[in-house]
């Protein structure tokens, strides 16, 4: 069965048509659960915050025309599987995804000062601008191992690289973003 | 920060980058923006250092058992071996093989050698946990040198999640009639030499193992391996300077070493030696980690049916030998006796005579 176009999906949606969600698990249903279940591992928590995106997406559009609609359903998953993931502290946490913010505390180390909403919307910024300055494949590298929080091993063999050179390139990307955002004072 | 925040944080990640990784594009690996660059040099002189030769481990051959055969050719046409002429490439006489490990073909990167293995027996049961619990490796006998194992995919491939990976590990490595698993493996060259000088005997032995949590690491069976010649050409540049108006820096491109898999670029520039020092100073390297960076992606290699290639990014950047070293590295066979042109923007940086 042949797969819509995101047009023909969001117009689904702006008809009111349970159809809609059919087809937008059809297209975009691997990807929703995949991007929840690198954070989640729990089978039964990855259905629920899926279903839990189709409703967002549901309760979203209309009004919103979502372009591209694919990182518009993958944002809203990524952002119930986190809200999950950091709410429920008591369950164990899941080391992979854990894995993925040790990484990331080597560039963006913790501080307590600088968690003003403000303050992280200028690092949101400052992140964007260094992902923009890379190139396609390193920010490919970086947004499929920060943002999906893909294994290192799946990355590695979606661009046929050895898992070896994935982590020795981001090991290099992250020492360019902590030195950028040192360069920018976002970071002391 | 703590880690909400730090998820919060890369949550606002721009959708066009999200939406940009949802699928990897080797296209667009090949592509690199136009830049504007003033030339002051382009003398030219190459070499080539080619060493192309066919081993055939003497191994007694029974009959040839066919997925052994089959996964050689099917390496050879995926990796693009006659098509580019890729002389270091080697395959190895097979055997009919019961009992673990056969080495199908090798080639050598310069920094490492490739090494495709069949392994078997590895059950559709066991390959279930793959990628994720399951895990393959190597290890040289006698010597503390080991790695990960891969299994091997279409280069063409683009993949993504668990289970697709595992679809696609299953369609492309794996022969269920067999329970054969064919891997790649990268084993250090330089490393290997060494191992293999000490031992004296000029090859070592390589053992396979598969891994799985709560369960002793398994061993295919170890193999004889004798590292293999590279295949390298040398382009001197003749001290090439590129100048970079928006970094305002200018950087002399000394030569390239391209094998079919491989290149490594040698660069100079002011103060280079001092920003590969542990502690560099990284506001005064920035803008000089961009240009090398620059140097490996945007430059052009052209080939004489008109196509180009770029090395991309380098991997490591050391500094050797009174010179930054960036090592590039690609999954196909590119054919470096057909190199026509080597372009940097406007820098023609070698042209065939």
């Amino acid at each position: 069965m042949t797969q819509l176009e995101d047009k023909q999906i969001i117009d689904l949606f702006f008809e009111r048509s349970e159809q809609a969600i059919t087809e937008l698990d059809r297209k975009y249903g691997a990807a929703v659960k995949k991007t929840a279940a690198n954070i989640l591992h729990d089978r039964l928590d990855v259905e629920e915050c899926a279903n839990d995106t189709y409703l967002g997406v549901w309760n979203n559009i209309p009004p919103q025309r979502p372009d591209p609609l694919v990182s518009y359903v993958c944002k809203i998953s990524r952002n119930l599987a986190l809200k999950r993931y950091h709410s429920n502290t008591a369950r164990k946490r899941n080391s992979s995804y854990d894995l993925v913010l040790e990484e990331l505390e080597e560039c963006i180390p913790i501080r307590t000062d600088l968690e003003a909403e403000l303050e992280r919307k200028e690092l949101s910024a400052a992140i964007n601008r260094f992902l923009e300055g890379l190139t396609y494949e390193d920010r490919f590298l970086f947004v499929r191992r920060y943002w999906y929080a893909d294994p290192v091993s799946e990355i590695a063999a979606m661009t046929h690289k050895s898992a070896n050179r994935v982590s020795v390139r981001l090991f290099r990307l992250r020492e360019q973003l902590r030195k950028t955002l040192l360069k920018e004072g976002l970071l002391v | 920060m703590n880690r909400e925040n730090l998820s919060k944080t890369i949550s606002d990640i721009d959708d066009r980058f999200v939406a940009e990784a949802y699928r990897y594009d080797p296209e667009k690996v090949r592509s690199a923006p136009e830049r504007i660059v003033h030339m002051k040099s382009k003398r030219i002189i190459t070499f080539a250092l080619a060493a192309a030769l066919l081993l055939s481990v003497g191994l007694a051959a029974y009959a040839i058992s066919g997925i052994h055969q089959r996964r050689q050719q099917e390496l050879r046409a995926e990796l693009k071996i006659e098509e580019n002429k890729a002389g270091s490439y080697v395959e190895y006489a097979l055997e009919e093989e019961v009992k673990g490990a056969v080495i199908l073909s090798a080639v050598n990167n310069g920094e490492e050698q490739r090494v495709f293995v069949n392994v078997a027996p590895v059950t559709e049961e066991e390959l279930r946990h793959f990628p994720g619990e399951l895990s393959f490796g190597w290890r040289i006998e006698g010597s503390d040198l080991s790695g990960f194992a891969a299994p091997q995919l279409k280069p063409e491939r683009s993949v993504s999640g668990k289970e697709a990976i595992y679809e696609a590990v299953r369609e492309d490595a794996y022969d269920a009639e067999t329970r054969t698993l064919t891997l790649e493996c990268y084993l250090p060259a330089k490393k290997l030499n060494e191992i293999a000088a000490q031992q004296g005997s000029g090859s070592v032995q390589l053992t396979l193992l598969m891994s799985l949590p709560e369960q002793e690491p398994r061993a295919f069976g170890s193999v004889p391996f004798t590292p293999t010649e590279e295949e390298r050409r040398v382009f001197d540049f003749q001290h090439a300077r590129y100048y970079d108006a928006a970094l305002d820096k200018e950087i002399e491109i000394l030569a390239l070493e391209l094998t079919p898999f491989s290149a490594v670029w040698r660069l100079h520039y002011e103060g280079d030696e001092a920003f590969h020092q542990p502690g560099a100073d990284w506001d005064a390297y920035r803008d000089w980690s961009i240009l090398e960076d620059k140097v490996c992606i945007e430059t052009q290699i052209i080939f004489s049916d008109g196509s180009s290639f770029s090395t991309g990014g380098a991997l490591t950047t050391p500094y050797e030998n009174g010179t930054v070293n960036s090592y590039c590295g690609w999954a196909q066979a590119i054919n470096i006796q057909d190199v026509q042109r080597i372009v940097l923007g406007d820098l023609v940086l070698w042209e065939k005579p």
